[in-house]
This record gives structure tokens, C-alpha cells and sequence, in this order.
């Protein structure tokens, strides 16, 4: 509500609030900017504090969020895995060689082989691709689903009823169920997973949309906006979707954490990725049973997986914390 | 309020209806047949037919679903196709594992969870706060079934103090039932742990900006009166909604736990249904968790009254 | 006290395992005092060393031998049911619930003789027309029953200990028929239940063997126990396989079903269990260490690793690419996968027969021997016509041995420049993708893997693989009258030497055509804690003759 209310303020009496250097003298004060000209000013009072450091705007910013820069940095630590693999130091992550299977971390495998005498450390670091593949996806296809339907169900009355309940419904199946189910029903391929992660997620992202929507709807400024002859969807387009992009952002990040780990479970369960394809879950997947003995099989693909659910839940923590810290109570 | 009850039970219908019609048709257009499982190696096609019809699976599609709604309104949630037991039966031997299972893990997060969000709110900025919620992350981060081992190794196989496996009914004793389920609730409840913990200490920042809390203060109120009594009471609201949101997650959860510590219950009962393709465990399933889900729902919305007078239906 | 000596007895050597005091009592006294468990109580000690806690190779989701032939099902309804007759661990059939037997000279009439005092769990006695109904059931859905049925005149209970069964054409293999452990064995039921529809599952579980069925505690997927049938009676002589003396030394058996094999594993260690049916052979040099576990070969007959190529559709239509299959592949990778670095845990095996047997042998082999030779292979590919057509391989990733070779495959095939299609399933969906004989393309399929039980690969009685008989073979639905004909000289047999030569012969004309594409032969482990004694190797886990102590 503030929000909107000081950017009608800003937009409509074109005031603004600024700190003034009058004379090296540090002054609040109100000008009209239209005319440029000092409209009051408040008396100038001695430095109660020292004047703040001078940092650079880099710094200041690594220090106020440090979440989304050590997200960020960790996420495009894993891209760069991801995208420069076969430059790394990789064999094939699918050749075979039964005769030097298990094999312990050593010089020649940095992170050991598995049951089937594969690099781990290849498979590891191309498993990156399928497993950011698949986070990014998700996240990206929920949002823009989930959005489309959350602006029918707020706009359309008729649609809402009819769509909502088909959304609880859907969310009302437990959303690892639900991809389970989905998955059983085709075979295993890294687009499928996609697919089925994808609707088990886009319930929430739609009643998110339109809760915002909804709250929007009933906006005074909206009803001017209509009455002024915008178009519903330049509506759409100029006030209702600035005011999802923050929240949805922040759960897109969330979406993407969690589906990877939720590809994890597949694959544990053996729903997942096929096993030509590796992913950190089925690496996983398959060392499971070793764990006591071959604990590296697990390890690795483990701390992959934990550290880049980690970077980005702490991008969307951070996101969501310098967007606007009034959202946390929204998610 | 009654009014209001009804008309959410009311509403609950249409939801369910959709649950129902959307879990039979994904069924019925999956490729998988259990008569072909049923007839098991050495069956020939004409075996596996003949299994198709004496189950019923030949029929149209419509007219299947039309018979199971008729049944499930009258009770009989159907045979399984497998095990040739009647599923109410399977959900009835299942469903105390998975329920204790849920209880004990509520009843953790939230003693865990709770406290530490209220804590980390308290030292807003400190390390405490930057700790408890790095270690709220990371509960987010490590995939359930990750932990599940490394506690199974650490506590059971190592150290001896707790068993590996399995699960005892409470018949059998409160001390052996809890055993059983510590484990397992630890490693179910890290992410929920996680959850709450941040949604309380969110919640409860706001609340302790509020001007009521620094009246409170100024008269003189201890800081546990004011952090338990005056700000976790209109804090509430949220966090309770967030356990209710996060059933549904550890239901998904319970699915791996129950595979790793052998708890035989309902999540488990549920991937090898669907795995078989025995269609009427499955329906019968999912209507059942969407019921919970439902319920649990009305609950919470009705236990707000209760914590926020404020709130009226 | 009676005093007896269990032996275990494999291919021919005996040794004394132990003698023990048959009774209550005596267990119970050695219960109390062996307490090393501190927080049970000394009469709970006592129960816990009459209870025997199994982990079975897979769960046990129903409980119909006749209607379902899983090999867990038969382990299972072995405790529970018991058959006319029982294969020895020399596979010859021994007498078990008949008393005598006695056949015409044409050997067209058959007549048995059952034994006195054999009861049903309910209190009735077992009587000729339970076991004629029993029969009539079983030899609809098991292929000797299915062909002795198709030369029957009749099946007939002349009186309550006795039965007949007269054919139009002689059926040397009767007895072998009756005592076989290859699922669906002749189990003996009730007449009321045996009287179910051989395509539906019974739903009463009563029998009338060493165990009762404890159906009210039975959780499907979870747990199932078997209580001791205090009536049973067993034979005088010792146990060997399905045949002698069925003595059960627990009063109780769960199965505790455990798909989690790390879980299995910490279990087996933790004293949670007992006796583990399957631990996989890369944790086994982990229990091999743990000096309260034992570790041994679980069924010296092994098994048959197989992928099954589809016949009827390009690419494996043509012999040769099938042949070129064969030249490539190589049994050790294949093999590895499965057992890991445990040499004593495999064989290649240049044919379809289980090795060690009396009727194995290496004819025609020699395609599956030496160097690999790739470049070959791949000059019979292009000699066979392949074109680049995609080979649709089905894979189910539930299964760790089909897993295991689904990898080595797609290896496989890779390196002979083929087009790999690979649908990584679950086994159900294995089940009925390779029923169907659409086009690859469209719905089927061009490969799938599986395995079978060494015992089931002895000889062509109840070998469904190694048909070929077209349209009614197995999936793959190989087409080779030569194959067949060698098949039916083996039935018609009736010498030993007759036998070898037939399966010589076979096996040769079955590496010709390409039946299957064998994988390899390996065997399995099985293991369990110190403190159970009399478990022997075997086809299936045979709990008579094995106790705890505490």
C-alpha cells in the first residue's frame, strides 16, 4: 500500500524527497521539480553520527546481500562446470569398464569409479548439465504457466472457480506423488521429468499469481486505469505484472532448489533420468546400496547436489530480502 | 461458524471429485498392465487376457470409473488387484507406521523450529541468527535420503544407541515405538525444520517491530514473556499455516524415509502400488491423502479463530 | 529326547553339522542363559530364539503358487503347502506325501498312494480328491501339467489314500513332473480352494505343510509370518531339497521385506534379522568381515543372465545379425556387472544350460568363446542387411541384475555403431512392453533383458526359454523347427545317453538360430548371523532343519 501510495505521490505531485547539500551542510528538504526550487527545508542540526565511509558500490553491495553473492557466485560456479564439462579433465561419462569397477579415489580417478567401472568425477561434473537442465527448466515453465493461469483465474471470475479447484485438487496430491505417478506412466528421459516436476509445482505458483492478482484487482488506480480505456492487457502488462515479477522470482528460485531435489527422489526411487543420461540423483541412486563400503559414490554427486540447492536458496533468500523484506510473509 | 464449516466441507467435494476422475484417467492410459505382472514369466498373451477380464480391466473407461465412485461412496474402496486383500485393509495395517510417523516428526520441528526461529529473531543480525539460519538452509539443501543414511550410520551402525530398521506398534511399548522412530523422524523433519524456523523468525521480526511489543517492554514484561507470550501468539497465524502447508511435504518425504528405515507404511505402500500398477490401492491412496490434506486444511483455518480472535468466519 | 544329525549334503559331500536336542526345553535353557542383549528380558529371550527373521529376495505381494509363479511366491508357499513328490539335491524326484507309486507296463495308468496321517492346517485330513483337485489345477497353468493334461483319459480319487491318473500316451517324466521345485509346483490344496479358477487367487491360505500361513498378521510388501503346524508329520528320512524330513526346529518365521539393500545390510549386522536371501556381492566381503555374520553360495545351480532379441521385426529378424550379436558381446562384462570383482561368482557359458549339470555341454559354442571381435561383428552386420534401423532395449531399472546388463548393452551396442533406442523402465512395465508384438516403433520392442534360476535351465521340462515354437514361445517368439524337433527327441528319450545327445544337439541348434543371446552364468550369495545353524545351499531358502540359539 505505502508503496503504491508514494509512487502516485511521485508520479502524480512530482515531489521528491532528497537529501540536499546546501553548503556543505547536510539538509533535508522538499522541492517542487517542476520549478527546481527549494520548496521548505528544515533547519540543519551538527552531525550526531560522522559522516559514513565512502565504499564502492560493489562492495557496499557484497556486504548488504551477502546471500545473493555467494549464491550467485556458487550457481555460476556450477554453470561453468556445467557448460565447460569436456574441457575439464573429463573422460565419457558413460564408458564402460566392468574390470576396474569400485574403484577408490585416486590420481587417475579423482573421485573413483562405480559399479560399472565409469569415472565418477565425469559423471559428477556432466551430471551438472542434467541437473541445472532440469532445475532451470522447472522453474522457468512453472513460473510462466503458473503466471498465465494465476492472471485467468484473477481476471476471468468465471474461470477462477472452475480452475482453482482443479489447482487444489492437483495440490492436494502430495507433489512427489504426483511426479511419481507421472513418471510411471512413460518411460524415463530427462524430458519427462521436467514435465512431471513441472505440474506438480505450477498449482502453487497459479494461487500465488492470483492471490497478487486478486489483491490488485480491487486497486483504486486500477479501476482509474480501466476507466481511462487501458486495455486489459496493457493492464496486465504495465501494473499487475511488476508487482507479481518479485514474489514469483523468489519462488522460481525455490521451484528450481526444489526440483532438483525432487529429480533426486526419482531417481532414488528409480523413476528418474535413465541411466545413460547421469544425474547427480542416479549416481546417487546407484551407489545407494554401497554407501556402507563406497561412501564416495554418494559423496560426491551429494555435495554437488547440496551445494547448488544451497546457492540458490541463498539467491532467493537474498533476492527476497532486497526486493522487498514485506514478502516473507507472502511465501 | 457452523455455517462456515459446512460450506468448506461443501466445498471440499468438487475437490475431490477432481482428485479422483484425474488419478483414474492418469491410470487408465498408463502403459503399464498389472495382468501382465500378475501373470508373472511364463505366461503367453492368451494368460494375460484372460487375467484382464476375470479383473475387469477390459471394460470402458466410463464405466469402470462410474462402478468405483459408486463403490467409494458406499465405503468399499475396492479390492488390490496384487494382493487380492481389500484396500481399506492395507491402508488400515499401514496407516498407524505413517501416522506415528508424522506425529513424532510434528511434534519435533515444532519444538525444535519454533524455538529457534523465536531465537534467531530475538538476535536479529547476530551470529546466532546468521547460524540458525545457514543450518535452516542447509536442512532445505541435502536431499532426505542423504541424511537418512549418514544418521543410520553415525547413530545405529556406529554407535549402537538407536536400531536400523523397522517399526514398532506402541502396543508394544511407548520406549521401542519411539526407538524406531527417531531416526527416521530426524531426517523426515530436517526440512520442515528448516521451513518453520524461517517462517517464525520472519513472523516474528515483524512482530517485535510492533509497537505493542515496546509498550510491553516499557511496563516491564520479561523478554520470555514477551518473545512466548505477547509476540509468538500474533506470530501464529503464519507459522501454523506453513504446518499445514508442509504436510504435504513430509508426506513426500515419508515416501524415502519409509524406503530407507523400512517402515512399513502408507508412503511406501504407495510407491510400490504405483509401481505395480494396482490401480485400486492407488485410487484409493490418493483419495485418502487428499482427504488428509483437505482436513488438515479446515483444521488449521479453524484453529486460527482460536489464535486470532480477530479472525471470525 | 530324540537325537538326530542334520546333514547338509552338496554333490556328494556330508558333513555333520551339528546335533541338537529336540524339544522346548532344551532351547529355552539355552536361550536364558545366552543372554548377550541387555535390554530384553530373559523370557523374551527365549521367544526371540524360536523366531527365525528372513529377508527375501522380493516382496511378497500375493500368495497364490499356482496363480502367480514368482520365485518368492514358490520359497514362500514351500513352507506352507506340500507336493506328491520332491526333487533331491540331485534333482531326481524322492516321495514326499505319497507312500508308494505304481505304473503299468505301457506306463499309461499311474497309481499313488498317499502317506497316513497327513493333515490340512484346518484339522481335516489330506484325501485323494483334495489331491485330484489340487492336480486338475495345477496342470492348467504348468506346461508338464499342461501336457500331461492333454494326454489324460482321466484323473480320478479311487479312495481317500489313494488316486489315478490314466493317459492315452506314456509320460516317462511323470514323477519329475510332480516333484520339480520350477514354479508352479503341484502344491496340495484343500478341494474347496483348489476348486478356484486357476486364473484367479485363492483366498483361503491353508495346506498341509510345516508351517501354518499366518494370514492376519500378513502385511503385503512389508511382512509376512508362518507359524509351526504342530500336526505336521514329517518323513523319517533327512532333509535333502523338497525331499525327506521336513522338521521345523522355530516356531515362527517372518519375512521382513527389505528393498533398501544398504538397510538389509545394517540390519543383518545390527542382529535385526537373521538370515538375508540375497545380499548384493559388493557388500558381501562387508559381512564376510563381521564375525557374527556367516557368508555362502546360496544355490549352487545359479543362474542364466539372458537378453531376449525380438524376431519378428528388423534389426533381429535376420540370424546373422543375431549372430553378429553373439560375436560381439562379451559374457565377463556382463557378468561383472552383476557380481562385481568375485571370480568365483561367475561362468561364461557357451550355451543355454545350467554348467554342472549332467546334461551340460559346450556344443556349437564356440562363437561365444575367445576374443571379442568387434570388427567382425560388424562386417555380419552389414552382411545381414542392418541398415541403421533403432533397436528399441528395455530396461528395468527396478531389477539391479536387468540394470546391471542394461548398461553393458547399450555399451555394447554403441561400439558396434547401432542405433540405440533405451527405454529405462520398471520390470512391470518390462512385463507388458514385451508381450506386445507391435512393431518396435510403435509400442514394442527390440530387446529386453531377465534371467533364469540354473534350476529352471537343466533340461527343456520346464525350460519356457529355449522354445521355439513361434507365436507360442517365449517373448521374442523364435521360429526354429530344428530347435523344436530336438526338443521333442529329448522327451522322447529314454536312455541317459539319448538325453546327452539330444541336448548336444539342441544346443548347438540353438546357438545357431540364436534363441536368446545368454549373458553369463553366475551365482549368488546368501548370508546369515552365527547363531543359525542348518542353513544349506539350495534352489530356494529351506527353512526346515534350521534353528537359532539366542
Amino acid at each position: 500500500m505505502i508503496e503504491v501510495s508514494s509512487q502516485v505521490l511521485k508520479n502524480e505531485f512530482r515531489i521528491s524527497y532528497e537529501d540536499v547539500t546546501t553548503e556543505g551542510k547536510r539538509l533535508s528538504a522538499v522541492s517542487d521539480m517542476s520549478t527546481g526550487q527549494t520548496v521548505a527545508a528544515a533547519p540543519e542540526l551538527g552531525d550526531l553520527f560522522p559522516p559514513a565511509k565512502k565504499r564502492s558500490a560493489v562492495w557496499g553491495f557484497c556486504v548488504r546481500h551477502p546471500t545473493i553473492v555467494i549464491g550467485g557466485g556458487l550457481l555460476v560456479l556450477m554453470l561453468l562446470i556445467a557448460i565447460f564439462a569436456p574441457y575439464l579433465g573429463t573422460v565419457d561419462p558413460t564408458a564402460l569398464a566392468p574390470a576396474k569397477r569400485t574403484r577408490e579415489p585416486s590420481a587417475i580417478y579423482w573421485f573413483g569409479t562405480d559399479m560399472l567401472g565409469r569415472d565418477i568425477y565425469s559423471r559428477v561434473l556432466y551430471g551438472t548439465r542434467v541437473s541445472l537442465v532440469v532445475g532451470f527448466s522447472v522453474a522457468f515453465l512453472a513460473s510462466v504457466i503458473g503466471l498465465a493461469l494465476g492472471l485467468v483465474a484473477g481476471f476471468l471470475r468465471w474461470a477462477d472457480g472452475f480452475l482453482m479447484r482443479i489447482m487444489d485438487g492437483l495440490m492436494s496430491i502430495p507433489p512427489i506423488l504426483l511426479a511419481i505417478a507421472l513418471m510411471a506412466l512413460t518411460r524415463g528421459s530427462v524430458g519427462n521429468v521436467i514435465t512431471a516436476i513441472t505440474i506438480a509445482e505450477v498449482p502453487r505458483v497459479s494461487r500465488l499469481v492470483r492471490g497478487v492478482v486478486l489483491s490488485l484487482r480491487e486497486q483504486p488506480y486500477i479501476d482509474g486505469a480501466v476507466a481511462a480505456g487501458t486495455r486489459v492487457p496493457m493492464i496486465i502488462l504495465k501494473h499487475i505484472l511488476p508487482n507479481t515479477l518479485a514474489p514469483l522470482s523468489v519462488q522460481a528460485t525455490y521451484i528450481c532448489a526444489s526440483a532438483m531435489i525432487t529429480e533426486a527422489i526419482l531417481s532414488f526411487l528409480g523413476v528418474g533420468t535413465p541411466p545413460i543420461i547421469p544425474s547427480w540423483g542416479n549416481i546417487m541412486a546407484e551407489g545407494r546400496a554401497l554407501w556402507q563400503v563406497k561412501f564416495y559414490i554418494v559423496l560426491f554427486p551429494a555435495i554437488f547436489l547440496s551445494l547448488t540447492v544451497l546457492a540458490i536458496n541463498l539467491l532467493g533468500d537474498g533476492l527476497r530480502d532486497a526486493l522487498d523484506p514485506r514478502m516473507a510473509k507472502k511465501i | 461458524m457452523g455455517g462456515y464449516v459446512g460450506r468448506r466441507i461443501l466445498s471440499t467435494i468438487p475437490v475431490m471429485a477432481v482428485v479422483a476422475l484425474f488419478v483414474f484417467s492418469l491410470l487408465y492410459i498408463a502403459p503399464g498392465d498389472p495382468a501382465a505382472i500378475i501373470a508373472g514369466d511364463q505366461a503367453t498373451p492368451a494368460d494375460i487376457e484372460r487375467i484382464r477380464a476375470s479383473l475387469g480391466l477390459d471394460r470402458p473407461f466410463l464405466v469402470q470409473f462410474g462402478e468405483w465412485a459408486w463403490r467409494i461412496l458406499h465405503g468399499d474402496l475396492g479390492t488390490s488387484i496384487f494382493t487380492n486383500l481389500p484396500v481399506l485393509d492395507l491402508i488400515k495395517q499401514r496407516i498407524e507406521p505413517t501416522v506415528s510417523l508424522m506425529l513424532v516428526t510434528l511434534v519435533l520441528a515444532i519444538t525444535i523450529a519454533v524455538p529457534l526461529g523465536v531465537v534467531a529473531a530475538w538476535k536479529a543480525g547476530s551470529i546466532i541468527d546468521r547460524l540458525v539460519m545457514l543450518f535452516a538452509v542447509f536442512g532445505f539443501s541435502v536431499p532426505v535420503f542423504v541424511i537418512s543414511y549418514l544418521l543410520a550410520y553415525v547413530f545405529a551402525l556406529q554407535l549402537d544407541w538407536l536400531p536400523v530398521q523397522g517399526y514398532t506398534p506402541i502396543s508394544q511399548g511407548f520406549w521401542p515405538w519411539l526407538q524406531n522412530l527417531i531416526l527416521p523422524s530426524i531426517a523426515l523433519g530436517a526440512v520442515y525444520i528448516a521451513l518453520i524456523a524461517r517462517m517464525t523468525r520472519a513472523t516474528m521480526l515483524e512482530v517485535l517491530a510492533q509497537d505493542y511489543i515496546k509498550t510491553a517492554r516499557a511496563k516491564g514484561i520479561g523478554q520470555g514473556g514477551i518473545l512466548f507470550v505477547h509476540a509468538l501468539k500474533n506470530a501464529a497465524v503464519p507459522i501454523v499455516t506453513v504446518i499445514g502447508l508442509g504436510i504435504a511435504v513430509l508426506i513426500g518425504g515419508a515416501v524415502v524415509t519409509e524406503s530407507v528405515f523400512v517402515i512399513p507404511g502408507l508412503g511406501r505402500l504407495t510407491v510400490d502400488s504405483i509401481l505395480r500398477r494396482d490401480y485400486p490401492v492407488i485410487q484409493g491412496l490418493v483419495l485418502l491423502f487428499s482427504f488428509a490434506y483437505v482436513i488438515v486444511n479446515l483444521g488449521i483455518d479453524l484453529l486460527y479463530t482460536l489464535i486470532d480472535p480477530r479472525i471470525r468466519y | 529326547m530324540a537325537k538326530w544329525v542334520r546333514r547338509s549334503k552338496v554333490r556328494g559331500e556330508a558333513m555333520d553339522r551339528r546335533t541338537l536336542l529336540k524339544g522346548l526345553g532344551g532351547a529355552g535353557i539355552v536361550g536364558a542363559v545366552g543372554t548377550t542383549r541387555l535390554t530384553a528380558p530373559a523370557l523374551a529371550q527365549g521367544a526371540n530364539a524360536r523366531t527365525l527373521r528372513f529377508v527375501p529376495q522380493a516382496n511378497l505381494a500375493n500368495f497364490d503358487p499356482i496363480w502367480g509363479t514368482q520365485y518368492v511366491v514358490r520359497n514362500a508357499a514351500a513352507l506352507v503347502w506340500d507336493t506328491l513328490y520332491g526333487v533331491d539335491d540331485k534333482l531326481m524326484p524322492q516321495r514326499q506325501m505319497v507312500e508308494q507309486e505304481e505304473v503299468t507296463e505301457d506306463g499309461l495308468v499311474w497309481t499313488f498312494k498317499l502317506r497316513q496321517g497327513l493333515k490340512f492346517h484346518d484339522g481335516e485330513p489330506v484325501r485323494a480328491k483334495d489331491v485330484v483337485s489340487s492336480l486338475v489345477r495345477w496342470s492348467a497353468r504348468d506346461p508338464m501339467g499342461l501336457m500331461l493334461r492333454a494326454s489324460q483319459n482321466e484323473l480320478t480319487a479311487v479312495d481317500d489314500r489313494t488316486f489315478k491318473w490314466s493317459l492315452k500316451k506314456p509320460y516317462p517324466k511323470m514323477l519329475l513332473a510332480l516333484a520339480k521345485n520350477n514354479a508352479p509346483c503341484s502344491f496340495i490344496m484343500p478341494e474347496r480352494i483348489a476348486k478356484t479358477d486357476p486364473f484367479k487367487q485363492i483366498t483361503e491360505y491353508v495346506g498341509s505343510g510345516p508351517m501354518r500361513f499366518a494370514k492376519d498378521e500378513w502385511v503385503p510388501g512389508a511382512k509376512a509370518v508362518f507359524t509351526k503346524f504342530a500336526d505336521y508329520v514329517p518323513r523319517d528320512e533327512p532333509a535333502l531339497w523338497l525331499a525327506g524330513g521336513k522338521r521345523m526346529l522355530v516356531d515362527r518365521i517372518e519375512w521382513i521385506v527389505m528393498p533398501d539393500a544398504a538397510t538389509a545390510s545394517a540390519a543383518l549386522q545390527n542382529g535385526e534379522v537373521d538370515w538375508w536371501e540375497t545380499p548384493i556381492p559388493d557388500l558381501v566381503p562387508l559381512l564376510k568381515q563381521n564375525k557374527n555374520i556367516l557368508v555362502d553360495i546360496a544355490d549352487p545351480l545359479g543362474n542364466i543372465g539372458s537378453f531376449r532379441m525380438n524376431t519378428l521385426f528388423p534389426p533381429f529378424n535376420s540370424v546373422r545379425i543375431r549372430r553378429a550379436i553373439l560375436m560381439a558381446m562379451n559374457q565377463e562384462d556382463y557378468m561383472r556387472s552383476i557380481v562385481g570383482s568375485d571370480d568365483n561368482l561367475w561362468k561364461p557359458i557357451p550355451g543355454y544350460f545350467t554348467p554342472g549339470t549332467p546334461l551340460y555341454n559346450e556344443e556349437g559354442g564356440e562363437i561365444l568363446k575367445g576374443k571379442r571381435d568387434i570388427e567382425g561383428a560388424k562386417r555380419l552386420l552389414a552382411e545381414g542387411g542392418y541398415k541403421g534401423e533403432p533397436v528399441t532395449c528395455i530396461v528395468a531399472q527396478d531389477q539391479s541384475i536387468t540394470k546391471a546388463m542394461g548398461d553393458v548393452t547399450a555399451d555394447l551396442l554403441k561400439q558396434l555403431g547401432m542405433n540405440v533406442d533405451f527405454v529405462a523402465t520398471d520390470w512391470g512395465t518390462t512385463g507388458t512392453r514385451r508381450a506386445m508384438k507391435n512393431p518396435p516403433g510403435q509400442g514394442g520392442w527390440s530387446m529386453f533383458h531377465t534371467w533364469h534360476a540354473g534350476a529352471d535351465c537343466i533340461n527343456p521340462a520346464a525350460y519356457t526359454a529355449i522354445r521355439a515354437n513361434g507365436d507360442n514361445a517365449w517373448f521374442g517368439w523364435p521360429n526354429s523347427p530344428e530347435v523344436e524337433a530336438d526338443i521333442t527327441t529329448w522327451f522322447d528319450a529314454k536312455t541317459l545317453d539319448e538325453e546327452k545327445a539330444a541336448m548336444r544337439k539342441l544346443n548347438k541348434d540353438a546357438l545357431d538360430y540364436v534363441v536368446y543371446a545368454p549373458t553369463g552364468f553366475f551365482l549368488a550369495y546368501q548370508a546369515w548371523r552365527k547363531n543359525v545353524t542348518g542353513v544349506v545351499k539350495g534352489p530356494l531358502p529351506f527353512a526346515w532343519g534350521v534353528s537359532k540359539t539366542a
